[in-house]
C-alpha cells in the first residue's frame, strides 16, 4: 500500500479491527480510498431492519477534506436526496481533520435516527415530514421495506 | 490498472458523475453545452440528457441538439454510448439512428478516464465546425430519431 498516506492505513485497519456496532466498511479491492458501506437500520427508527449500502470516497486532500458518502440505497429521509446524497453539516462546512470515517458514519447513523425536516435537502420529504410526521414516517418504513430489505449490495 | 489504483488517487464512477451533475447545474462557458440526469431520480447515475446549440456559421447554427448519452457500470474507465436524438447530418453520427460512432469522435477514440460528458459534447460540436460538416444540407428542424 506504498503511497497510501498512513492515517487512511491506520483508519482502514481499525475500522477492521473494532467495527462500529451497526455499520460494515470494507476498502475496493482496486482502490483502497473507496469503501463499500452498510449500514443497519437504527432500532426505533422507520428504518429498522433495513441494510442500507453506502459509498464512501476519501479525497486526495483528506483529511484537509472530508470524505464523500451517498447512500446506494434509496431511502425516504428528509436529509437524503433521490440520488443519495446526504445533507450533514460535517461534510460540508463542519469538517474537521480531527474527525475520521469512523465519525462520519457514526453520524449517518445517528441522522437516520433523528432526521431533521429543518435542514432540509430533499424540501418535498421535508415538507411531508412536518406536515404530517406519522404519515411520512409510514412511508419511510415503506422504503425500508421495498428497498432496504433482501437488497444486494450494487456493483 | 497499473498499481492497482493504491497509489494514486482515483475518483469512484458515482462521485466523478455526481461531480459532473454539479458542475451541469451551476452551468458551465457560454451556455452553448448543458448536460443532465434524464432521471432526477436514477440513483445509478447512468442515463443522461445532453444538448449542444449549433455553433455560428454553421449548418447547425441556432438549433437545439438533444442526445442521450449512457455511462455504464465501467464508466470512467470506459468511455459513455452516445445517440442523437434529433436527427442531424454529421460525419459521426449514424444516419438512420443518431448513434455517435465512437471511432469517429476523438474524444471517445482516445477516451481517457479524466474526460467527462462535457468533453464528449464539446468535441462533437467540433465536429459541427469543421470542414467536412459545416455546410453540410441538414434535416428539417425539430426532427428526431425517436
Amino acid at each position: 500500500m506504498a503511497g497510501l498516506p498512513r492515517r487512511i492505513i491506520k483508519e482502514t485497519q481499525r475500522l477492521q479491527a473494532d467495527p462500529v456496532p451497526g455499520i460494515s466498511a470494507v476498502p475496493d479491492e482496486s482502490n483502497a480510498r473507496h469503501f463499500h458501506v452498510e449500514v443497519a437500520g437504527p432500532v426505533k427508527s422507520p428504518y429498522e431492519g433495513g441494510t442500507f449500502h453506502l459509498e464512501l470516497f476519501l479525497p486526495e486532500e483528506y483529511p484537509m477534506s472530508a470524505p464523500k458518502v451517498r447512500f446506494m440505497t434509496r431511502i425516504y429521509h428528509p436529509n437524503i436526496d433521490k440520488l443519495g446524497r446526504i445533507c450533514l453539516d460535517i461534510l460540508k462546512d463542519k469538517w474537521s481533520p480531527a474527525l475520521q470515517i469512523r465519525t462520519v458514519l457514526l453520524s449517518i447513523q445517528a441522522l437516520l435516527s433523528a432526521p431533521n425536516p429543518d435542514d432540509p435537502l430533499d424540501t418535498t420529504v421535508a415538507e411531508a415530514w412536518k406536515r404530517d410526521e406519522l404519515g411520512a414516517i409510514a412511508q419511510a418504513r415503506q422504503f425500508t421495506k421495498e428497498y432496504a430489505m433482501g437488497n444486494k449490495p450494487p456493483q | 490498472m497499473a498499481g492497482s489504483g493504491q497509489t494514486e488517487c482515483v475518483i469512484p464512477r458515482n462521485f466523478k458523475l455526481l461531480r459532473e451533475l454539479e458542475l451541469g447545474e451551476k452551468g458551465v462557458g457560454d451556455g452553448t453545452l448543458s448536460w443532465g440526469l434524464a432521471n432526477d431520480s436514477d440513483i445509478t447515475l447512468s442515463d443522461w440528457i445532453g444538448t449542444i446549440i449549433g455553433p455560428p456559421r454553421t449548418a447547425f447554427e441556432g438549433r437545439i441538439y438533444t442526445l442521450k448519452m449512457h455511462c455504464g457500470e465501467k464508466y470512467p474507465d470506459q468511455p459513455p454510448t452516445v445517440q442523437f436524438q434529433t436527427r442531424i447530418n454529421l460525419s459521426c453520427v449514424q444516419k438512420d439512428t443518431g448513434v455517435v460512432d465512437p471511432k469517429k469522435v476523438n474524444c471517445l477514440r482516445q477516451w481517457s478516464r479524466n474526460a467527462s460528458l462535457a468533453d464528449v459534447l464539446a468535441g462533437i460540436r467540433d465536429l459541427m465546425v469543421s470542414k467536412e460538416n459545416y455546410k453540410v444540407s441538414q434535416p428539417a428542424e425539430g426532427t428526431t430519431y425517436f
